[in-house]
């Protein structure tokens, strides 16, 4: 884009001094969750732990309820990945693929719905679980998570890729239509499919608000809200804070560090829509 | 649904009829048989509860009565005179500015240097995105050691310029600016990749013939780029504002707690929503502050769908 010398520089400071403010906080974390109570508290702070320890670790694990944290974590995540999945899918082939009457209507009003945050509608979500007497279950937890508008909008993308003719030609062939789905369509959509189920899980992982507001009892809390009641109220055991806040970090790092190539085909597709 | 969007009830019941009939009969049973689920789900937790929010904000409602009086534009004329609600929309509003602001200028700045230096990219925008994938507690927890006024690194850092120790989260102004530091910290990595996909999209043959014609860098910014990325923008602006008037859980993270450190007890709008709606049950009146924010994303989103129509 320039070709300039001094942008070059420029570029090269610039991009290094941000991903120094990007990352550099996110180690020290980790840094300190090797840190023995003594260093954490010490001044001047220290970098790099001195007598690394797995102490915080071993407290947060086993002295408090922070592994059924992530158990329950782990459940709704799944669950509402596998959800996202099945109706990201299947809705984004019939939008795809069939031409059924008021179609664009109903995906115009599907896509208008999307960035409308969940904070602004969860009231009336919480009252419908009060009703069926459902608070305080997994089910409660997954139910807004189930769908995602976003989801479906990627695999009509990616679907509509997929030639028509293929789909006459296994017609012919007698297919059914599920048939179709199963066989053709899921397992040339995969990619795009497995981008979702990464949004999916990482959104439901991270998931704060909607936990804190149906979730009452300490067995059901998420690592989110466990780690955010915790530090409330132990501020000043900073090395097991640090140590839960690895934890809750480190499973996004590695899934989006694995399948990084596939995650930024999805954002490059978000982008695209503006 | 359907008839949400189209008035005239006689002419729809006639293009349906004409559309299905255009339709085989085995998909017809396949699109009513998995659309219909999801559509069925998606109006039970996505269009029901956005009508209801609005319903609810005319009641005055409460979980566990049985009967609850509708009280007109009572909670609104309640918004016009509550104090904390003023302040936590001034804090979201201030706050909100500073942080879209910020993420993207330095954003749009990063993603166009970038372009220059090609073949970095990748593993800079990679080191960027570290934050977006943090989820927002642990993001706020790591932030909040670094504030302490005690023994955060922060401090440390500006007692090397003989800045005395501050209270980032003591004081109700540092705290914004705190929260301001999270929040671009979290999204500008997920703006860079954002930036980034327009500009590539923009051909280096016009960036070229631009040179021959003896345009200068700046002029090739503003005079070029800039306004070919002018969609993206729009939609970063919109996005972004709406992820920031959002902001919750770091302000939960960052702020005041019983037992733990003092800080500054910091009012945000989905703050008053909560305490309103899940802490005092007042369901109603958070209903009102939910259609205010209701009310300020839709504007945001017709916003850009009318930008976007333009361009078409």
């Amino acid at each position: 884009m320039f070709r300039e010398r001094s942008v070059r520089i420029a570029a090269w400071i610039s991009c290094t001094v941000l991903a120094l403010f990007t990352v550099v906080p996110v180690l020290w974390i980790v840094a300190t969750s090797f840190k023995t109570a003594a260093e954490i508290n010490a001044w001047p702070p220290t970098f790099l732990p001195h007598a690394p320890t797995w102490a915080n670790f071993d407290e947060i694990l086993t002295h408090t309820s922070f592994p059924r944290y992530i158990l329950n974590t782990l459940i709704v995540s799944t669950a509402s990945t596998i959800s996202i999945m099945i109706t990201s899918s299947i809705a984004g082939f019939v939008f795809a693929k069939y031409k059924f009457p008021f179609r664009g209507a109903i995906f115009m009003l599907l896509l208008a719905s999307a960035t409308i945050p969940l904070e602004a509608y969860m009231i009336p979500v919480y009252i419908m679980v009060f009703k069926v007497k459902m608070l305080d279950t997994f089910v409660a937890m997954i139910f807004p998570l189930t769908i995602m508008t976003f989801g479906v909008f990627f695999m009509r993308q990616v679907i509509m890729g997929i030639p028509d003719e293929l789909l006459e030609a296994a017609r012919v062939d007698g297919a059914s239509e599920m048939w179709i789905y199963l066989r053709i369509i899921l397992s040339l959509s995969k990619n795009g499919l497995m981008a979702i189920g990464v949004f999916a899980f990482t959104q439901a992982w991270a998931q704060f608000m909607w936990p804190l507001v149906v979730v009452s009892t300490g067995d059901m809390y998420t690592t989110e809200l466990g780690l955010a009641v915790y530090q409330r109220a132990f501020y000043t055991e900073y090395g097991p804070i640090a140590a839960g806040a690895v934890i809750s970090i480190v499973p996004m790092l590695i899934v989006f560090v694995a399948l990084r190539r596939h995650i930024m085909e999805g954002i490059a597709t978000t982008g695209m829509k503006g | 649904m359907s008839d949400v969007i189209l008035p005239q009830r006689s002419s729809l019941g006639a293009r349906l009829a004409k559309g299905w009939a255009r339709m085989k009969r085995e998909h017809i049973i396949f699109v009513l048989c998995t659309l219909g689920p999801v559509l069925a789900l998606f109006g039970l937790i996505r269009i029901y509860p956005i009508a209801e929010t609005i319903w609810l904000s005319f009641y005055d409602y409460h979980i566990t009565r049985r009967r609850n009086p509708f009280v007109g534009l009572a909670n609104y004329a309640y918004l016009l005179e509550d104090g904390p609600f003023h302040e936590a929309l001034i804090n979201t509003i201030v706050f909100s500015t500073f942080a879209v602001v910020a993420t993207l200028v330095l954003a749009l700045a990063c993603a166009v240097l970038l372009r220059s230096i090609e073949k970095a990219a990748p593993t800079y925008e990679l080191l960027f995105y570290i934050p977006v994938v943090t989820p927002w507690v642990p993001a706020s927890v790591i932030w909040k050691w670094i504030f302490d006024p005690t023994y955060g690194a922060l401090n440390y850092a500006l007692s090397f310029f003989g800045i005395p120790r501050l209270g980032w989260l003591q004081d109700p102004v540092l705290i914004l600016f705190a929260l301001v530091v999270v929040s671009v910290w979290k999204m500008v990595g997920y703006f860079v990749v954002i930036f980034g996909v327009g500009l590539r999209a923009i051909p280096e043959e016009l960036l070229e013939a631009s040179e021959l014609d003896g345009v200068t860098p700046w002029q090739k910014l503003t005079k070029i780029i800039l306004p070919l990325l002018r969609p993206i923008i729009l939609f970063s602006v919109v996005t972004c504002t709406i992820i920031n008037v959002n902001v919750f859980a770091p302000v939960y993270v960052l702020t005041a707690s019983a037992q733990g450190a003092p800080a500054y007890d910091l009012k945000v709008l989905v703050g008053e929503i909560y305490s309103n709606g899940f802490v005092y049950y007042h369901m109603g009146y958070a209903g009102a502050q939910c259609v205010v924010l209701l009310l300020f994303v839709m504007s945001l989103l017709f916003v850009q769908f009318l930008a976007f129509r333009e361009k078409n």
